[in-house]
């Protein structure tokens, strides 16, 4: 599919600016639409409504903006943040490694097997308050079986591709 | 007879463990039935559309009536409908009557479902049959009244209309369809983008993203709270529930009833919106205003009756109109898509069988979750207590392999899923409503489409105005929905001002 060019036929109005060149107008409520360059209109209109009421939003609550920017307590202060860029660094890690694992095992799913369940297992142990052998050996089996039984129902029952 | 035709133990099945699975979803605390039904939706892939939709309808229903459990013993709503439940429900918990509370809600969530459902098998075909009359432009009106009467009982206009057309403009994303008579050339994307995102953003990974995984990075950044104990709650022994407790409570569990059902019909408004409209009308109403919130019957009566009545309300603008009424029905859409069935005015009358089963599936998730939550409620007040950290990492595997599988193994459908879960993430924090964001992604090429073509055909801006008096009513309830926000937005300013 090509990308969109510049539009060379235009009926009225060619030296107008951009927005012009999309709707042209015969009246003020007359519109006649240049097929080539059709799929801008409604993005346009969209992006210029989506600033007009940011813009809104900016003006009727700049007040509450301005004092949230001041306060002491920005993002990511009072956040748990170990388990929330933990879960971040582990999901970009899983997500990179399954197809890498997968193309070792081409077909099989092989790579979301291997990989899900080191995940589940530490997202758990990353989740867990009070960490004890009983908690980890909970953690460690429900990770084990939950990865082998969605493998077997989606790959094997529901014949559905996985990494 | 003719609704029961197609009717097969599997199809029984799939609405029964639809059912509680979602029960178990809503029971979980900060699990919604939205989650539980994205969270499955991979799993209906390789059923049919009648079996698929047994399973989501079960999901929904389920979803929606577990959130009570949680509401009534730990005072923490399983799901945002349920947020009434609690002013009433914990209170009467606290006083020895949980098992009272969670068996008034239990009958109450059965009729405001059956009363819902009523509504959908009778007023959707006939919302259907006058809708296969709209042109381009009337339907194209539609849509915008849908953005704005959202964007209206958003607790800010300004920012639910803001959400509904930036998920417009994020739907634009990718070639402009010559299926639907576009021009094929791409807009607002990067040349390299052009091989993963032709057809724009996949509907599922970003529903995915925006309520499952999104939910999971807000509980870590909570900290991933243990679980509470229920003990010495409903699990222990407590006063018996009679059904004489419904004396005196018709017009309520009606008046609820139809709140729900009617919030369900209004796009993006959500379950919370109709559990707090309902409760404030029974408060409004009531002899004894001043028991409300410290443990009332009729308090958590007409959340209870309300949040189930949204179930078949919901309903009726997606299969009538194509619009989905909240967000679990716009993730039901993928499902209808992934079957590559459209939901509209033609869909109904077009897909009798699927329809009827559409009912069946309502009527037998209603039944379902009665028995199993009124029989076995001891049971499941004890989901409460499973710990987080074994059930999360579970969803979150379940949002990968749903996400993965839905293009039959494309990975930019999972980094899709990541981006909207940062971006759901995102939301939450900043106070974008995702309600809006996810209807106006779901109507936005429709939108467009009806724009053009409209402007095409007709060549004149004041086709949208004169076009037939459809569209005058249209443009008649844009502006009174535009009016009551503003009003609303008013009497929000007088009430902070002035408290008393």
């Amino acid at each position: 599919m090509p990308a969109a060019a510049p539009s060379t036929d235009l009926k009225i109005g060619t030296s107008h600016p951009e927005a012009e060149h999309l709707m042209q107008h015969s009246s003020i409520f007359d519109v006649t639409i240049d097929f080539s360059r059709s799929h801008l209109i409604f993005p346009t209109m969209m992006a210029i409504l989506l600033c007009i009421l940011g813009l809104a939003i900016l003006a009727t609550r700049w007040r509450g903006i301005a004092a949230s920017l001041r306060s002491d307590g920005h993002w990511p202060s009072g956040i748990d943040q170990p388990r929330f860029f933990g879960t971040l660094v582990l999901i970009l890690v899983y997500f990179l490694a399954m197809p890498v694992v997968g193309g070792l095992f081409p077909n099989r799913g092989f790579g979301f097997l291997l990989c899900s369940a080191p995940f589940m297992f530490a997202l758990s142990v990353l989740y867990m308050h009070g960490r004890d052998t009983r908690k980890l050996g909970i953690a460690f089996l429900s990770a084990l079986i939950a990865t082998t039984l969605i493998w077997y129902l989606m790959a094997s029952v529901f014949n559905l591709t996985l990494p | 007879m003719e609704l029961l035709a197609h009717i097969s133990p599997m199809f029984v099945l799939l609405v029964f463990v639809g059912t509680l699975i979602g029960i178990i979803f809503g029971a979980i605390p900060g699990m919604t039935a939205t989650m539980a039904v994205a969270v499955c939706l991979p799993l209906t892939y390789s059923l049919g559309l009648q079996e698929g939709l047994a399973l989501l309808l079960g999901l929904y229903v389920g979803g929606i009536s577990g959130g009570l459990v949680p509401a009534i013993l730990l005072n923490i709503p399983g799901t945002p409908a349920s947020i009434a439940t609690t002013f009433d429900g914990h209170p009467m918990n606290q006083r020895g009557e949980g098992e009272i509370a969670l068996k008034l809600g239990i009958f109450a969530s059965l009729f405001g479902g059956i009363f819902s459902l009523v509504a959908l098998y009778f007023f959707a075909p006939a919302l259907a049959d006058f809708a296969i009359k709209f042109s381009y432009v009337e339907k194209f009106l539609i849509i915008f009244f849908a953005l704005t009467i959202m964007g209206a009982l958003c607790s800010n206009m300004l920012v639910g209309v803001f959400s509904g057309v930036l998920g417009v403009l994020v739907s634009l994303v990718g070639a402009y369809s010559t299926d639907k008579g576009g021009n094929g050339e791409y807009r607002l994307m990067f040349e390299f983008m052009e091989p993963y995102l032709s057809s724009g953003f996949s509907l599922l990974p970003v529903l995915i993203g925006v309520f499952g995984l999104s939910s999971i990075l807000i509980e870590a950044e909570e900290g991933v709270p243990a679980t509470a104990s229920t003990t010495g709650t409903a699990t222990a022994r407590q006063k018996k529930f009679r059904l004489t407790i419904f004396r005196g409570q018709g017009v309520n569990l009606f008046r609820s009833a139809f709140i729900g059902t009617f919030v369900g019909l209004l796009p993006g408004v959500g379950g919370s919106a109709a559990s707090i409209m309902s409760y404030s009308q029974a408060k409004a109403f009531s002899k004894d205003p001043q028991s409300y919130g410290k443990g009332n019957p009729a308090g958590i009566i007409a959340s209870e009756a309300s949040n189930n009545g949204l179930t078949g309300g919901a309903l009726i603008p997606l299969l009538s109109l194509g619009i989905p009424g909240d967000a679990t029905t716009a993730i039901l859409i993928g499902a209808f898509t992934l079957q590559g069935v459209q939901v509209g005015p033609l869909f109904i009358s077009g897909n009798t069988d699927v329809w009827n089963m559409i009912i069946v599936a309502m009527l037998l998730a209603n039944i379902f979750m009665f028995a199993m939550m009124y029989f076995a409620i001891r049971h499941i007040a004890r989901i409460v207590t499973v710990p987080k950290y074994i059930l999360l990492p579970i969803i979150l595997v379940m949002c990968v392999v749903g996400s993965y599988t839905i293009n039959y193994g494309i990975m930019f459908d999972v980094w899709t899923l990541f981006l909207f879960g940062l971006f759901g993430y995102l939301a939450h924090r900043i106070g974008l409503e995702i309600a809006p964001f996810i209807i106006g992604f779901i109507l936005g090429p429709s939108a467009e489409i009806y724009f053009v073509k409209s402007l095409e055909s007709f060549g004149t801006l004041t086709i949208f105005f004169t076009k037939s008096w459809i569209a005058g009513v249209l443009w008649l309830l844009i502006a009174l929905s535009i009016a009551m926000s503003v009003w609303m937005a008013g009497s929000a300013g007088r009430a902070a001002r002035d408290p008393k």
